[in-house]
Parts: C-alpha cells; structure tokens; sequence
C-alpha cells in the first residue's frame, strides 16, 4: 500500500460543532480500488468524515487529500467545493430528483461536465444496464420504490467515471432480504469498477461483509483498523469486540500461566479457563469470546470444558442461539441449526484458548 | 456566489433607507409639514402614552379576533386534516377563497349584513319576532368578527400544515392503550400541536395589530379607534401630523417585532414538536353521523367568509343609492357605467395587474434566492438578514408608504410618479410575504437532493437553476399567487406613492368610499374581486399545465 | 381678503410686486367661449398636459376635467384625488425634492392653503376672471389662490323617519335631545367641521356643543357615509351635512331632505392656484382662467354638486344659488385656524375618538 500513492489520505481531521467535537483527530489513507467501510454507532463521527471529504461538512482543523490533491487543509487555508473534488456520493435518502426522470437523474452528472450528448446517452444506458434499471429509463423517478431508487442512485453516482466513490449507509432504508442482495451487487460493482470507495454503515455484517478494511470508530474516535477478520477475531478494544458480531464478555481475572504457555484466567463462579496471551502482553479483567466459536459438546483439543444448561432456545433458521447457564453466568452460544437441544437439557461448554480474547 | 450578498445588498437598501427617513420623522417635533425636521425630540413618543385608550382598544381588539381567528382556523383544520368528511378535498380548496377577497370589502359587506336595526340579517332576526338587533357589527366584537374571519384562513394554513405533518402512529398508539377518542384528542393530538397553534396565535395577533380596513370602516362609526385608524387620521386627513403617525407606527412595529419574536423563541424551545424528515400520510378519523354536523360546520365558514359578503356586495351594486331597506331599493347598472366611464379606472386595473405580475415574477425568484440563503446557507449574517426582509411586514403600510415618499422622491433618478417606483415598493413590503411563504417550502426540501447535486459537480447556480428552484415550484407558485393578490389589492403604500399617470386600484375604492358613494365602490371592489378570481383561475391553469409536463 | 399676521406672507408679497405689475400688463386678455384668458393658448397647447391635484370626488373630478378637454383637445388633463392630509403631503414632498408632477391645486382647508402660500407655493397669476370674486374670496394681495368653489354645510335628514312638520328648522332644533343616538357629525379631522365648531359656537356660545355632545353623536371622516348611514334608517339626522352630498343624494332619489338654517349655512371654501414650479405653466393658467370663468365654474356644479361663488352661474341641479342662501364664514382666518388645537381636544370629546 505505502509504494502507490492512496487515493483518499485523511490526517489528523477535527469536526467541531460549537463544543461537541463530531470527529476528534481522524487518521486513515485507502488505496486506489479498494473498499473501506467506516463503521460505528450512530453519533459516532462516521457520516460527518464521510461528509467533510465530499466537502460537504466544514472541517475545524487537520487535512485531506484526495488523488495526492489536497482539497481541505486547515493549515494551507484550502478549501476545495463539493463539485470540484471530483467525488461521488449515495446518499442515505438516495436523494433521487423527482422532478426529473430517471434519465435525467443518472445523465445529470454528465450534463455538468458538458458531455457530448451521444456520450450522455450511451454512460447512461450502460450504468443503468449495470444496475438493471435499463427499463425505467424514460420513467418519472417520483415513484420508483425504495430499491429502484437504490439502484438509480448508485447509476447516478457512477455514470460520470468519478475516481472516489463515497457511500452514505445506502442499503439502510431497504428490507432484509433486499439489503443482503443489494449489498452483493454493490460489492460485484465496485470490484468491476475498480473503484475507490469509502462506505459509512452501522450494520456491523454489512461492513464485514463487503469491505476490504474496516475502520470502527467510536466517539469521533478511530478503536480500529483492519480486515474484516481481523476485526473479529483480534478486536483490540471491549467496544470493537462488542460492536462487531456477537460476543460473550466473561468478567475475571489473570491468575498465572498454564504449562503451553497460555494464561489462566479465572472466572466469577470459580471456574478457571485457559486464554491465548494477548501479542502485546499484560492483561485485563474481562475475556471476550464469540457465540460462534463455542461448543455444546466436549473438545478433545482444549481444556476449556464446563458444564452447563440450555435456559433458552430460539430457532433463526440459518442457526440455533441458545442462553446457556453455566457457573461464570450465561452465554449466548450460536451452533447450527442440525444441533438441536432441549430447553433443560445439560450439555458441556468448550472452546478453543485462542477464542478466548483477553481484553 | 457573488449574487448572493448583492442581492442582501440591494435588499437591504430596498429596507432600511426609508426607515431612516421614516425614524428621522419620527423625531420631529417641530413644523410637522416641513421635512427635513427643524426640530428634534421625543414628544411624538411620549404623547402615545398620554392617551392609552387607542392602545388599549388595539389590544383588546386585536385578542379578541385573535381568539377567534385562531378558533375558526383550528376547527377547520382539524376537520379538514383529521376526520373523514365528505368532500373535504374540495373544501381545502374553498378555504384559500377569503384570502382573496379583500378585508375591506368584508367589511363593507358586513355593513350591510349586521348593521344595527336594518343590516339584512338584523332584518331578518327582526322578522321572526325578535325587538332587538341580532347583532351590532360596528361594535369592537364586530371589528373582530371580521378580521378573524379573513385571518382565520391563515390560521387554518399554519395549523394544518402542523396537524399534517404529526405523526398518525402517536395517536393510534394512544388509541390502542385503551384511551377514547376524545381522550385522545385532548391527551395526546392537542399537546402535539400546541407549538404550530401557539406559533400561528403569536403570527395572527402581529397581523391583528397592524390591520386597518376592518376597524376603519366600522370603528369610526363605532367610535372606536385603533393605532391604525389613529394613523390613519394622523396621515391622511387635516391637519396632517407625520411626526406622530410615524411615532405610532414604529412602536407598532415594535410591539410586533417582540411578538413575532416570542413566536420564534417559542418555535426553537417547542421543537419536540411534528416535523420529522419522514412524509407521513395522515389517516383521518372517521367520526360517523357526526361529520355531517362537521361538514356543515366547515361550509359554514366558507358561506359566511366568502358567499354572505359578495351577495351583499353584488346587490349594493346594484343599487341606486345604497339601502338595505328592502321597499326602498332602486335598481340600476348606473354604478357600473360610472365606473366604466371613469377614464382613469380602466388604467388603474391595468396597472394594478401589470404590477401585480411583475412584481410576483420578480419578486418569487428573488426571494426564492434570499430563502435559500436564509435558511439554507451558513453564509454569515443570515439571521440579521431575516430579520431585516421582515421589517416591512411589522410597519404599518400607510406609515412605511410616507418612508418610502421621502425616500424615493429625494433620489436623483428620476421615477417618482412612475409605475417603476411602486413596483419597488411593492417589492420591498412584500418581501416578507414571499419569504414567509417559501421559507416553508425550502425547508421541507430535503438537503440531500441539493447535496447531491454538488458533489455530482454541479457549482452553486447551476444546482439553483436545475435542482432548488424546480423543487421549489409548488411553493414559489403559491408565493406567486400570493404577492400578485396583495399587490392587486395594495392600498398603503400606494396612496402616497401612485401618480397621475400611474394610478392603482384599491386608493380608488377607497377614495370612492370616502367620497363618492357605497354603491359606486360596491362596484368597484366587486370588479377588482372578479379581476382576482380570473386572475388566479388562468394562474391555476397555467400552473397544472405545467405541472402537467412533469408529471 | 384678510390680514396676514405672518412677516413672511408680508415679505413674500413684496418681492413678488415687480411680478405683480408685470402681469398686470395683460392689458387686453383675449375673449374665448364664456372667459377672458391671458394666457398663451398656442404654448399651452404645446406643453400639452395639466394635472390637478385635489380633494373633490374621483368620479366627479374626471367629468369636469373632461370638460376642459373638449373645449381645449389638443390639452389632456389627470389628476390625483386623496384625503386633503395625503395631498398635501404629497405636494411637500414634491417641492421639498424639486420633482413637482402637480401644475394645478385644489385644497378646501384654508389653514393648509395659508401655510402653502406663507411658504410661496403658489405662482402669482392674475387671471382676468378673477374680476367676478369679491376680495374676500381670493388671497391678499391678490393671484395667488382663488375660492374655485364652495361646500355649504347645514342639516339634512331622513324624511321617512322624521315628517316634516317635526324636522328640525334652524341649528338650535338640531341639539334637541329627541335626537340622541341617531345623530351624525365629521370628524375632528374634518375643516368643514372645525370651521362649524367655530361658527356656531360664535353665535350660539358654548352650550351649543355641550347640548350636541349629549346626544351621542357618531363622527365619520365622509359625508358618503354619513348619507349612507341616514338614508340606510341607522340615523335620522345628520349635523354638518354637506350640501353637495344632498345633492347626489337626492338625485338618485334617495329619502332624504335638506334644512336652509335662517341663521345661515357654513360655507367651506375651496382654494385653488397655480403651482409655482409647474411643469406646465402656461396650461395651467389656461385652465385656471378656464376653471374660474362661466364654463368651468358650470361644469363645477354639473358634475361635482358644488357651489360657485360667482352670482351669475347656473347652480348645481336640484341646488340653490350662493345668492339665495345665507352664508357664514369665518372673519378672520388666522383668528379661527388659531383655534384648531382646542377644536380637536373638544371635538374628539365630543365624539368619542379619546
């Protein structure tokens, strides 16, 4: 990444409005063609980054650089408008012109930067083939549905070859099902495209599904950067460990170190669980340890083995969550819906130290 | 971007250089014919306060109409947005129909109607037995009944818009919990729109006070006086002291500009309030037999504000002589042939809907632009902005119109006497009337389609010219329709600033009020009132055509 | 006419006198169709236009100008007709900016014309049918403003409410309390009804008005709706009745009647002159010796209702010759306009307006 130059360099950007500070020192760069989402919590400065690079948002202090171009520094008093930085952007209410028809909703990009008409006409056929929306061209857009408007949104964004795409939580108007189909098609997009693009969402599956890095931020803060499994599975922070997928937090302490080298770490209720010594060393007082990588049955591989009960089952189709009890409380455990247990019935908790996030 | 402070510039100037002529008048407390004053002090001030009566009348006056403007303007609303009745649509239409007849004629007309012992109605009531009047109109009640009546259709504007857009889920939460319809409306639907009530009361009570037409015509026989037809005395009639009627038009203002304040602060506290970014479709009620009791009650309204004055109106000219004793009555188009006849009545309708054209057409986009820098901008400035393009909605217009005579008539271009300067001074005191109106509407427009327009490259005109202004449409249609009405029917500013060769209607009809005859000016009205009602019926046309094209 | 108190008038009048003499020069003014005019018709036709400002009726106004458009055609005429207060304020701000549109001015309350010519507002012309108005009727010195026309002010009342045998005959029945509640004045705002103030009170004293307060009288700023409000059966009686406004009234054939005081009727006079400034100066002069001549002061009365002063004019129709009635004016105007303060405090009492 550091030999190409990053399409989109964000440093040391502060957001104030009035006393509350929306984004508090930001740092990150994204390379040319990749995906980055940032997610978080709504109010937690992800939209107003987002806003602040398509120019939209006054920022206090710091920088941006788009393409090497510095288009807002605070320091160099530059200042580049919204419509000379060359990005595009979906937003969150698709923000479709009902006054103009499809057409001339995807066209009016192009129409900007004065493109010979045969060009408008055959961009415009082309990214609304791509959206599958080439049949509503000539419709008034003033009653497309909620995923009609989607898919002319994200036309209208990419019809005029912007290097920068930004994303403003665009699926988080549509339905489940439509989300996670909308979600593949903007994924297949984007990689077609090559396109750089920043997503702003706060559906913790949405980013892990579709992005190339994950940028959580809290508070106007950045808790992490990394790949969506490194996300999961090496969350460095209790909220990055709370806020991407499921997680059980275990209260305790490190009470020494087992023979291989991993530490122990005993529970409330008494019990005692072998955790993978954290990288950087030291220790803290509460293990995080994900539903999924929790076993109903005894594993001969780990020592981590407690017995428990099912207190509660519910059947979500793709699998089962079960509330088990167990000494150190309950755990949210998930396993796939062909095991299937009674409500009542004892079954043995095990997992794998290296679950087992020491945080 | 440079258009942008060029218009406040110029807007500015439009505003403030005649209230310093006016502020400067104010002072004068020597020879009250000579300007410049030779004399400077505060006596015009201080003699408000030595005679309250006029002040007090105001007041009263102006709760009492507000009361009842406020009343009839909720109970349409809540009718009409809220329960299902038949015909509504239709109704929702009839409701902007007082708006286009002018308070004056309300008032003459109710003249006729409720006069004491011979208005038609009190006739009537007289005919089923009763001794006594049914009701006296040239009473305070009466000034009120009238205003309230034509203000009411305002009131009506800004309740519904806040009972639309509340959301139907909170009451049919309340519903589901067990509560009563009833219970409901008082629990939960009256709280939800007390801020948009509370702001259109504060609007109508700043309107109240600076209304004229209804106290002038029946106060005086009355003998009761309010700061407007004190000024009126003051400006218009002998011997003319300006000093004192600019006196009490500014402490006028200010009253209202600390009213419509409170409404302000009120509005910003109270925003727990309806609107949220979401389009609801309200689900009305439905109320059973009742709403044909409902139904009668909203064509009431229409019947009494609209159909009641043109028929009395319609038949006074009609008359020989005005009388509403029925056995005396003359029949004659005599009065419409002397309005024809009069040479200068045909340029004056000329001129009224030429200047009502242009200046609706170049005010709206004007304006359109000062809202949107107003309310969507953070150019700096923007709120003194605002206040400053309201200023003229808060001076009395007889009071403002001498302002602008002695602003306009000591610069060296040469237009006094010309139609170009009325058209500026309808543009400067309709300034806030067009930004009222399409304040509204720019702020329903959701920011993001003009974002979007950004960053899909387009600069600031051009996002103007083919995203705001086309989204706009509906609302700069209505502050259109609106501005070209007022100014068909101006009557302040123009008294001072029409010339031989540019005169306007309404100084006509009051002129021939004042001097002529009640049926001569019956006449008259009733014609600017068809040339109003044609006017907007061919607008309508036009704009469905358009709209048409879109859709 | 009277003596000026003013040092001003006395000054202004002075510098005026080479221009006096000088238009005394008109020796021989040339005769037209029923006036003597000096002016000079062939460039008042080439200024072409003459606009008067003044108080009269719209309606009325625009019939009379048209009259002085058909003798003269190649003359068009307008007007501007407002409340004496707006006029005037209007002539000020006109003067006061040097941007005069008015050339002729008709004002009816004299303490506004005084203060107009104190300031030299006038043009000093010397019109030749200036002969027929006595001195009393026309500025001192004279050519500067002219009674055009006259409003008599007395008592009118509705015939199906009051039979004639109990009208009242003279000023003194129009106090009688029988009338309480259904009688009407002008308001304090009103000259004619200052200049009624003032007369009656000289010949009746103070009680006079003390008696009328008791009735309750309602005040209107126009005659129309005091008219209106009679004829309508909402009053029986009207105090300060113009004689002009019984007159239209009576010829659309409205119930209403007309009482000539034996005393005498308030005659309210109405001023007339050229602008100094004019923009059309010559037309103008046309006009005024036009307007104060036989055809003007007719059309007068044709299409106004209003009075001429001149005995040898056709009346109004329906109306009385100046010379059939008993009119009373005020002998000293700066004596009478000296007391409009105390008037207005009184008469605002007296209706009600404070």
């Amino acid at each position: 990444m550091s030999d190409v130059q990053p399409r989109i360099e964000v440093k040391d950007l502060v957001v104030r409005y009035g006393d509350a500070v929306a984004v508090d020192n930001v740092n990150f760069s994204i390379a040319p063609g990749e995906l980055v989402t940032l997610l978080g919590p709504s109010g937690c400065g992800k939209t107003t980054t987002l806003r602040a690079i398509a120019g939209l948002e006054n920022p206090s202090s710091g920088s941006i650089r788009l393409n090497g171009q510095t288009v807002w520094s605070g320091t160099e008093r530059r200042n580049v408008p919204a419509e000379k930085r060359g990005v595009s952007m979906v937003f969150q209410s698709y923000a479709i012109w009902p006054h103009m028809t499809v057409f001339e909703n995807v066209a009016y990009g192009l129409r900007v930067r004065k493109a010979p008409q045969s060009e408008i006409k055959a961009s415009v056929a082309r990214v609304l083939e791509m959206v599958q929306m080439q049949a509503y061209a000539d419709r008034p857009s003033s009653n497309l549905s909620g995923g009609q408007q989607q898919r002319v949104a994200v036309a209208r964004a990419i019809a005029f070859s912007p290097n920068v795409l930004l994303f403003d939580e665009p699926l988080s108007n549509l339905d489940a099902k439509l989300r996670a189909e909308m979600r593949v098609e903007l994924r297949e997009l984007q990689r077609r495209l090559d396109i750089t693009s920043l997503y702003v969402t706060h559906d913790q599956e949405e980013a892990l599904a579709i992005s190339d890095r994950v940028i959580v931020m809290n508070k106007g803060k950045i808790e992490q950067i990394g790949s969506p499994e490194e996300l999961y599975n090496r969350p460095v922070s209790l909220f990055v460990a709370d806020f991407v997928g499921a997680a059980n937090m275990i209260q305790g302490q490190v009470k020494g170190t087992a023979p291989d080298g991993s530490l122990l770490f005993e529970a409330t209720g008494g019990i005692t669980l072998e955790v993978e010594a954290p990288p950087a060393g030291g220790g803290g007082s509460v293990v995080a340890l994900r539903s999924s990588y929790i076993h109903l049955t005894p594993m001969p591989e780990t020592h981590n083995a407690v017995p428990g009960t099912i207190h509660r089952r519910m059947f979500h189709g793709d699998f089962i969550q079960y509330v088990v009890d167990w000494p150190a409380g309950q755990l949210i455990v998930r396993r796939p819906p062909t095991e299937y247990y009674a409500e009542g019935s004892g079954v043995t908790v095990s997992f794998l130290p290296e679950h087992c996030i020491l945080l | 971007m440079w258009i942008a402070p060029l218009l406040l510039l110029v807007c500015g100037v439009l505003v403030l250089y005649p209230l310093v002529y006016l502020v400067t008048e104010s002072f004068n407390i020597g020879d009250a014919q000579t300007f410049p004053p030779d004399e400077y002090g505060i006596g015009n001030y201080i003699e408000l306060f030595e005679e309250p009566k006029v002040i007090l009348n105001t007041l009263w006056v102006a709760c009492l109409a507000t009361v009842l403007a406020v009343l009839f303007g909720f109970i349409q609303a809540w009718i009409l947005t809220r329960t299902a009745i038949p015909g509504r649509a239709r109704l929702e239409r009839l409701m902007q129909l007082p708006y286009y007849m002018t308070p004056l004629i309300g008032a003459l007309s109710w003249g006729v109607l409720l006069g004491p012992k011979t208005g038609l109605l009190n006739q009537v009531w007289h005919s089923i037995g009763f001794t006594s009047d049914f009701f006296n109109i040239y009473t305070p009640w009466g000034i009120a009944w009238v205003m309230a009546l034509f203000e009411g259709t305002v009131a009506f504007v800004m309740i519904a818009a806040s009972m639309k857009s509340m959301d139907p889920s909170l009451e049919e939460s309340s519903r589901v919990l067990g509560a009563s319809k009833l219970r409901t409306a008082l629990k939960i639907t009256l709280p939800m729109v007390a801020p948009g009530v509370l702001s259109a009361t504060i609007f109508v009570f700043a309107e109240m006070l600076g209304s004229f037409a209804a106290a002038f015509v029946l106060g005086i026989p009355g003998r009761f006086f309010v700061v407007t037809t004190a000024i009126w005395e003051a400006t218009l009639s002998f011997p003319p002291d300006y000093g004192r009627a600019a006196a009490m038009g500014l402490s006028l203002s200010g009253a209202m500009v600390l009213t419509l304040g409170a409404a302000k602060f009120i509005m910003r506290k109270g925003s727990y309030a309806t609107i949220s970014g979401k389009a609801f479709r309200p689900r009305p009620m439905e109320v059973g037999a009742i709403r044909w009791l409902l139904m009668a009650i909203s064509w009431g309204y229409i019947v009494v504000a609209v159909v009641l004055p043109l028929m009395a109106l319609t038949l006074t000219s009609f008359e020989r002589f005005a009388t509403v004793i029925v056995s005396q009555m003359r029949f004659t188009f005599a009065n419409y042939e002397t309005a024809m006849a009069m040479g200068s009545l045909a340029p004056a309708f000329a001129n009224s809907l030429l200047l009502g054209i242009v200046v609706a057409t170049i005010g709206v986009p004007t304006i359109g632009v000062l809202a949107w820098i107003i309310y969507r901008s953070r150019m700096p400035g923007r709120g003194a902005m605002e206040f400053l393009i309201m200023i003229p909605q808060a001076v009395p217009r007889l009071v403002f119109g001498l302002g602008l005579l002695w602003a306009w008539i000591n610069i060296p271009i040469p237009i006094y006497g010309t139609l170009w300067l009325l058209g500026i001074a309808y543009f400067t005191v309709f300034m806030p009337l067009g930004l009222r109106t399409i304040a509204g509407v720019v702020m329903q427009v959701d920011k993001s389609l003009e974002e979007c327009a950004r960053v899909c490259g387009a600069a600031w005109t051009y996002q103007m010219r083919t995203i705001t202004l086309p989204l706009l449409r509906p609302g700069l249609v209505a502050a259109w329709l609106l501005i070209f009405i007022a100014s068909v029917r101006e009557l302040g500013v123009s008294v001072f600033l029409m010339g031989p060769n540019s005169k306007v209607v309404a100084p006509a009809i009051v002129n021939s009020w004042l001097s002529s005859s009640s049926e001569l000016s019956a006449a008259m009205a009733l014609m600017q009132t068809v040339m109003v009602f044609i006017a907007v019926a061919i607008l309508f046309r036009v704009a469905r055509r358009v709209e048409g094209d879109v859709v | 006419m009277h003596r000026f108190a003013s040092i001003a008038a006395v000054l202004g009048a002075l510098l005026f006198t080479t221009n006096a003499w000088a238009a005394d020069l008109c020796a021989n003014p040339r005769q037209m169709d029923g006036f003597k005019t000096c002016a000079d018709i062939a460039k008042a036709e080439a200024e072409g236009r003459v606009v008067v400002y003044s108080t009269d009726p719209e309606d009325g106004s625009e019939k009379m100008l048209s009259y002085f458009s058909k003798t003269f055609p190649k003359i068009s005429t307008s007007y501007v007709r407002l409340q004496a207060g707006a006029l005037y304020a209007k002539i000020l701000a006109e003067r006061q900016a040097k941007s005069y549109l008015v050339d002729i001015v008709q004002l009816s309350d004299m303490s506004l014309v005084l203060d107009f010519n104190k300031r030299g507002g006038y043009a000093e012309y010397h019109s030749p049918e200036m002969v027929h108005f006595k001195p009393e009727w026309k500025s001192t010195p004279e050519g500067f403003f002219t009674w055009g026309s006259f409003s008599a002010a007395a008592i009118a009342y509705n015939p199906k409410l009051i039979p004639p045998e109990q009208a009242p005959k003279n000023w003194l029945d129009a106090v009688d309390p029988r009338w309480i509640d259904s009688i009407t004045s002008k308001t304090s705002t009103s000259g004619m009804q200052h200049m009624t103030w003032y007369l009656l009170r000289q010949l009746y004293g103070d009680d006079y008005w003390q008696k009328f307060a008791a009735l309750n009288p309602k005040a209107f700023d126009s005659y129309v709706q005091q008219y209106g409000r009679t004829v309508d059966g909402q009053e029986k009686i009207i105090h300060t009745a113009q004689y002009s406004g019984y007159l239209l009234a009576k010829a659309k054939g409205a119930p209403i009647e007309y009482v000539y005081p034996p005393d005498g009727l308030i005659a309210v006079p109405s001023s007339w002159g050229v602008i100094k400034e004019a923009v059309h100066p010559e037309a103008a002069r046309l006009f005024l010796d036009w307007f104060l001549g036989i055809p003007g002061q007719t059309a007068l009365g044709q299409t106004l209702m209003l009075n001429s002063l001149r005995g040898d004019v056709e009346p109004p129709p329906g109306g009385l010759r100046p010379t059939e009635m008993k009119l009373l004016f005020p002998k000293d105007w700066d004596a009478f306009i000296k007391t409009h303060g105390q008037f207005v405090k009184e008469w605002n009492k007296i209706t009600g307006m404070r």
